[in-house]
């Protein structure tokens, strides 16, 4: 069982959808790979060992486009490395730092801040207006038949007479 | 004879059909290609609605009105899409934000740059600690030893020296006779009584 303030009870906890959309790093645009350095053994490595244990399952769910790569027993101190869209490459030494200040850390220099995450759902909210019909490509619905407890296509199932067009122009011919 | 198709092939076969019309497609029906036509039809000669063409002028013209509008509409509403994007990639605030944004992360970079130096002294304070400790150790390790050398060393003299004061009262060959001598006169007796207080009685009669 691994205890982590929060309770998890076997490993497959760190893969449910629950807990990997609680992870908080979204990486900005120009980040395009990620690399960790580290040990398998020593008390150096600890943080970042369960820094790989723990956040990076939650990284690489929000940023499904990111490379992640992990190295082991590589080095003789643990660092992260990333490299952006212009060739530059950002260094973060993590030895024996603990694996939630290495996540607020990174969150710090290369994550999405709470302003630009909320302006962006603000924008897409706006973009898609749930009330709009059209094509399934830009709007919920094509037309109000898709909806439950409205009346049905007419093109599988026929109207009754009453709504049609054409009984409803012969009534009001009839009583005029 | 006429089918309406919904389905999946809608998606496709509605890029050919008109707009607005509700997609019909032939089939076949009861009859195949080679059988003969009805009776009740052989004579038929089929005749499409007659056109008024005095309405058809006017529908013709309102339609291209009609028509007219809507494409241009179309297109402004596209075109007010493009310049939409252009703007928010191009645009003067556009490279504002950029620039806003490049400096912001210039500045985080440089406070990285910092947590790294400050960690590279940490770790040059330690490494030079674990040095020292080690040279520490390895000094006392060699003392260590050379005390237990010397020790043994120590040990070793004393056990000859006690070796040389026994060698004394040894029994050679030259001794023999004499020594059976002295211990024929001197018998020793080892009896020895103890009563119930425990009190060791040494002087005993020899038999």
């Amino acid at each position: 069982m691994v205890l982590n303030g929060g309770i998890f009870f076997s490993a497959y906890d760190l893969r449910t959808l629950e807990y990997l959309q609680k992870g908080e790093i979204i990486f900005k645009n120009r980040v395009k790979i990620m690399t960790v350095n580290y040990n398998t053994h020593g008390q150096l490595s600890e943080g970042a060992r369960k820094f790989v244990l723990f956040n990076i399952p939650q990284i690489q769910y929000k940023n499904p486009w990111v490379q992640i790569m992990m190295f082991k027993n590589m080095t003789p101190s643990p660092f992260l490395k990333f490299y952006l869209a212009d060739g530059e490459q950002v260094l973060v030494d993590v030895e024996g730092k603990d694996y939630k200040q290495i996540s607020q850390h990174v969150r710090k220099i290369l994550g999405k801040s709470e302003e630009v995450l909320q302006s962006e759902a603000q924008a897409k909210m706006q973009a898609s207006n749930p009330a709009n019909f059209g094509p399934k490509k830009y709007c919920l619905r094509e037309c109000i038949c898709e909806v439950e407890g409205q009346v049905p296509c007419p093109g599988t199932t026929p109207l009754p007479k009453e709504m049609t067009g054409k009984y409803r122009a012969k009534m009001a011919e009839s009583q005029e | 004879m006429f089918r309406v198709i919904s389905g999946r092939s809608v998606q496709a076969a509605r890029l050919l059909a008109p707009r607005n019309a509700v997609l019909v497609e032939a089939v076949r029906g009861r009859k195949s290609r080679t059988d003969p036509v009805a009776k009740s039809k052989v004579g038929r000669i089929k005749v499409p609605p007659p056109v008024d063409p005095v309405e058809m002028l006017v529908l013709k013209e309102r339609y291209s009105e009609y028509e007219l509008i809507m494409r241009a509409l179309r297109l402004e509403f596209k075109e007010e899409v493009l310049r939409k994007k252009y703007e928010e990639e191009t645009g003067s605030q556009a490279e504002e934000r950029a620039r806003q944004e490049e400096e912001e992360h210039r500045a985080l970079i440089n406070w990285n740059d910092e947590e790294n130096l400050r960690m590279l002294k940490a770790r040059i304070l330690r490494v030079q600690k674990e040095e020292e400790e080690a040279e520490r150790k390895k000094m006392e390790a060699a003392i260590q030893r050379e005390q237990q050398l010397e020790e043994s060393i120590r040990l070793r003299e004393k056990e000859i020296l006690q070796l040389q004061e026994e060698a004394k009262n040894f029994i050679t060959l030259e001794n023999l006779d004499q020594r059976i001598e002295d211990a024929l006169d001197n018998p020793k007796n080892y009896n020895f009584a103890v009563d119930k207080e425990g009190k060791v009685v040494k002087r005993t009669v020899l038999q």
